[in-house]
């Protein structure tokens, strides 16, 4: 075990307990740690995105946003295929490789993105998103600090939900993470407003938001702010 | 090594190092090392509280038996049992001139060489979960930024003990997260149907659906459940409210 990597994440975990929400934190040492513009936690389960238990900027949540709507992108591939997904370049050679979300993850500022999935044992639970804003690659160090930083993220989330009363989530999660209960929301007006069921609603919205190049989160506010009606 | 064998091992490399092999022992006997390198002492060991209560070495710097056995002694009296016992830090304990405090511990830790103890909790959530046990061969007291160091430190060590603990609950808690965003999801979406079906707005529409639980003796997911696939209509969750 590498443990004298672990103890360096651990002892910047440390040294980060200050104010502010858990989540908030954590996401602050994943970028730190692995010298990123930014970083994000996506929670998965199946092959769907769940949530958001942090973003370190703007940039980083966009990113989340993309990959939650369009269901593709570094976090999805890191998740799905279990390996680590390292895209140098994005605006470059990588341009290709994610058709929807390249170009609007280059456009708010990702040079470079790195997905790793975080699993305790053989549980999986998402994928650590991070970014830079220039093109370039991981070096060996920082590709083995993202394989134990993974591991450690991963354990953390997980103890958040550890002292939860039955079926709720963990205090810190609950008051620290986005888990974009406004797109909920507005699945539900628009289930309402159009009659048909909030899946069928939430793909109306989606298709909204792709075709006004909107991020998703922004087209729910509309909705439950009663500033968007469907139809 | 031939290409295909080169191949092989490059990949079960791969493979082990995604494989979580989090060993708390060897990070623990790590930091333990990493407390005589920085706080200048001679000997440290990390001690935790079993299920049971009593006061158990997890890792140590040396494994000389005779410091490993000092640091067991310490369940019964010493200077970690007194810093787990108040919640306090227990520092620059002179063993030589402690006048009958530890009367069984303090001369087996003299006779095994050394001169000064000190114990730092461990302290989770206002809990003391164990303590960091340090020791030195000569008269040692800690500088004010040793203990801080020390208690940083501790705080390390308490962090990887709660990464620990995770492990082996990984599926279940994983499976409690997933079953609690499911259910909230749901009453998301029910605050929606209600929000838009009333005119409330979304924290009204939330207390109504947790008053009719309340009143109706439901689970606030069951409720939220019954406005999505429509077996409950708003109205009759919040009869005063305009219907559109």
């Amino acid at each position: 075990m590498p443990a004298a990597r672990l103890l360096r994440i651990l002892t910047r975990l440390e040294n980060e307990d200050g104010a502010g929400p858990a989540p908030a934190r954590l996401c602050a040492v994943c970028a730190d740690v692995m010298a990123m513009t930014g970083a994000g936690i996506m929670l998965m389960s199946g092959d769907v995105a769940r949530g958001s238990v942090c973003s370190s900027n703007r940039v980083s949540a966009l990113m989340e946003d993309l990959q939650y709507t369009l269901g593709e992108g570094p976090c999805v591939d890191a998740y799905g295929q279990d390996r680590p997904v390292l895209e140098p370049d994005l605006a470059g050679a990588g341009g290709s490789r994610w058709v929807a979300f390249s170009p609007p993850a280059v456009a708010a500022g990702a040079g470079a993105v790195f997905g790793f999935p975080m699993r305790v044992g053989a549980i999986r639970i998402g994928a650590l998103n991070m970014y830079r804003d220039h093109a370039g690659p991981l070096d060996d160090e920082q590709y083995a600090d993202g394989i134990v930083l993974a591991g450690v993220a991963a354990r953390a989330v997980l103890g958040m939900q550890a002292d939860a009363s039955p079926g709720m989530l963990g205090a810190e999660l609950e008051f620290g993470s986005d888990f974009r209960f406004v797109v909920h929301q507005a699945s539900g007006m628009v289930s309402a407003q159009l009659d048909v069921t909030v899946t069928e609603a939430l793909v109306r919205m989606r298709a909204f938001a792709f075709a006004n190049d909107r991020p998703l989160a922004t087209v729910a506010e509309d909705v439950v702010a009663r500033r968007l009606r469907f139809c | 090594m031939p290409n295909e064998a080169l191949l092989v091992h490059t990949l079960v490399k791969l493979a082990e190092s995604l494989v979580d092999d989090f060993d708390v022992v060897e990070l623990l006997s790590l930091l333990a090392d990493r407390c005589v390198d920085v706080l200048g002492v001679s000997a440290a060991g990390v001690m935790l509280v079993a299920p049971e209560g009593d006061l158990r070495v997890i890792a140590s710097s040396s494994e000389a038996m005779r410091v490993v056995e000092l640091f067991e002694l310490q369940a019964d009296e010493g200077p970690c049992l007194d810093c787990f016992a108040s919640g306090e830090a227990v520092l620059n304990q002179d063993l030589t001139t402690v006048d009958g405090r530890w009367a069984r511990f303090a001369p087996v830790a003299v006779d095994a060489g050394f001169r000064a103890a000190h114990a730092l909790p461990m302290r989770l959530r206002g809990s003391v979960i164990g303590a960091l046990n340090l020791f030195s061969r000569d008269e040692c007291v800690l500088s004010a930024e040793n203990v801080a160091a020390g208690q940083a430190l501790a705080a390390v060590a308490t962090i990887a003990i709660l990464q620990q603990r995770v492990v082996s609950e990984a599926r279940t808690l994983n499976d409690q997260l997933n079953t609690a965003l499911t259910s909230r999801v749901v009453i998301e979406q029910a605050k929606g149907v209600m929000a838009e079906r009333t005119g409330l707005s979304m924290p009204a529409a939330f207390e109504a659906m947790r008053k009719y639980a309340r009143d109706n003796n439901l689970r606030l997911a069951d409720v939220a459940g019954h406005v999505i696939d429509k077996t409950l209509a708003p109205g009759v969750i919040n009869p005063a409210a305009h219907l559109s």
